[in-house]
């Protein structure tokens, strides 16, 4: 959901009293029209307010509750939980995590050390940090709470999209921090949630071979449908042009 | 009002057919100029003026009304053709192409040439007005002539309408989806013409409409489809997101 023009003024003239638009625009690296546009149609969108509140230094997180519609983001950070941590590495990361495990080697070497961890948000990142915080019912939770219909919530899913308000609901819903969301939106960075340095390291370190195996079979599973979709339907592109094109 | 949807549905198909020259000079599927040539000698052909001086060259004994049957026939044929390829529609292909099309095709060219010497095909006039004023016979034999002619496309677009609705529904490119719509759209118009002779003799603007809208459906349909092809980008290149359905 977007924030309210009035509400974004006021907030703005909190942060920045003798900026003018044209300023704040060149700060935060928004393109004028677009800033216009938003102001003019009264609704604001929620990566407006971030991108302001980094060029500001200020936190987006804590910029954002102070709007009625996000006032649940308030308060000292929640960590979050090792789940939620995992979820948020890429498949590559942990499967080259798995193959430096000496349980991994028939002969019990230990593989070569892995790079560090790729940024969030990954590839599958929402899918993976919904499915990570669902014991079952969070969809549904989901659905009553905001009114989306759940097969359009499954569409973003599967998009790996999820808006602002949806990733902040669905936080709520599943009992987790509600700023996680945002980070596996990409929205807003691990250190702006309040999450550790180095703490998807940590959580992917204290998983057990065993976990981590499975983790990466059930990630791999869901990679190579997606894969051999998208070449089924290249293929199928394909035929129509070779033949109507 | 009729006329200038006639012109313009000419211009369109004209254009779309000049513009295929440079590929088809390359050797790019030379067949689907072939079809747009032949839908554009087909629209000339049912326009008034061109008719009756093309018909008059050949005699002023309407053949040039025989002839544009067969030239619809031709084209349908291989659009059918193209289209059921190019979409995987293996059971649609095998309809037009194998035994039972190949009988619908002979049989109905047959009819609609048998029927057209029975008749007294003197003065020129598209769509035979003239003939069908001359009695009661002849009224009801240029019925059957143009339903005769009429059922064929008519049987290939219907026939295309499953895989066109399947392929809507598919993962394929927006622009080939809309192409897919139009064609099944076509497909229904031709279909619907089957109906004309229950439209009431007042109505028959209707006949226009419906056949325009069938002639243009397709041209567009098939222009999309090429235009997506010149659009495209490489494939899965910058696919950031994706997670299994």
């Amino acid at each position: 959901m977007t924030l309210p023009a009035k509400a974004f003024q006021r907030w703005l003239q909190g942060i920045a009293p003798d900026a003018s638009t044209a300023d704040v625009c060149r700060v935060s690296g928004i393109k004028r029209t677009t800033l216009a546009q938003q102001l003019v149609r009264g609704k604001v969108s929620v990566s407006t307010v971030v991108s302001i509140s980094r060029a500001y230094n200020i936190n987006p997180v804590a910029a954002l509750a102070g709007f009625d519609s996000y006032s649940v983001l308030a308060g000292p950070p929640q960590p979050p939980t090792r789940c939620e941590l995992v979820s948020q590495i890429s498949t590559a990361d942990l499967l080259r995590a798995a193959l430096a495990r000496p349980a991994m080697d028939p002969l019990g070497r230990r593989g070569a050390a892995p790079p560090p961890l790729s940024p969030v948000p990954h590839a599958s990142s929402v899918k993976n940090w919904v499915d990570a915080i669902d014991d079952g019912e969070v969809r549904h939770r989901v659905s009553s709470a905001t009114g989306i219909a759940p097969q359009n919530y499954s569409a973003q899913l599967t998009a790996n999209r999820l808006s602002p308000e949806l990733a902040v609901a669905t936080s709520v819903a599943a009992g987790v921090g509600p700023a996680s969301g945002l980070v596996a939106t990409g929205l807003i960075t691990e250190e702006e949630a309040g999450w550790a340095p180095g703490a998807r390291q940590e959580a992917l370190d204290s998983m057990s071979d065993g976990d981590l195996t499975a983790l990466v079979g059930d990630r791999m599973q869901a990679l190579g449908k997606v894969l051999r979709r998208q070449e089924q339907d290249q293929a199928q592109t394909e035929k129509i042009w070779e033949n109507l094109g | 009002m009729i006329t200038i949807l006639q012109w313009t549905t000419l211009a369109v198909c004209g254009l779309v057919a000049l513009a295929r020259v440079p590929s088809a000079v390359r050797g790019e599927n030379r067949s689907l100029f072939g079809i747009f040539a032949l839908m554009t000698l087909a629209i000339l052909l049912s326009i008034e003026a061109p008719y009756v001086a093309i018909d008059q060259a050949l005699g002023g004994i309407n053949l040039a009304n025989l002839l544009l049957r067969f030239v619809i026939f031709g084209a349908i044929f291989f659009l059918g053709i193209r289209v059921a390829k190019g979409f995987g529609a293996t059971g649609t292909y095998r309809l037009i192409t194998g035994r039972p099309g190949i009988l619908v095709l002979l049989v109905l060219s047959a009819l609609v040439i048998a029927v057209f010497f029975l008749m007294d095909t003197e003065g020129s006039s598209a769509g035979l007005s003239t003939v069908y004023a001359k009695d009661d016979r002849h009224m009801l034999l240029v019925e059957y002539y143009g339903a005769a002619g009429r059922a064929y496309p008519a049987f290939v677009g219907v026939a295309l309408i499953p895989a066109m609705v399947k392929a809507i529904g598919s993962r394929l490119p927006v622009l080939v989806r809309v192409a897919a719509l139009l064609l099944g759209v076509g497909g229904a118009a031709i279909g619907l013409s089957l109906l004309f002779p229950f439209i009431p003799p007042d109505w028959s603007a209707m006949r226009f409409v419906v056949n325009y809208t069938a002639v243009l459906c397709y041209i567009v349909g098939l222009a999309l489809i090429w235009v997506a092809k010149v659009r495209r980008r490489k494939p899965l290149a910058g696919t950031a997101s994706f997670t299994e359905k």
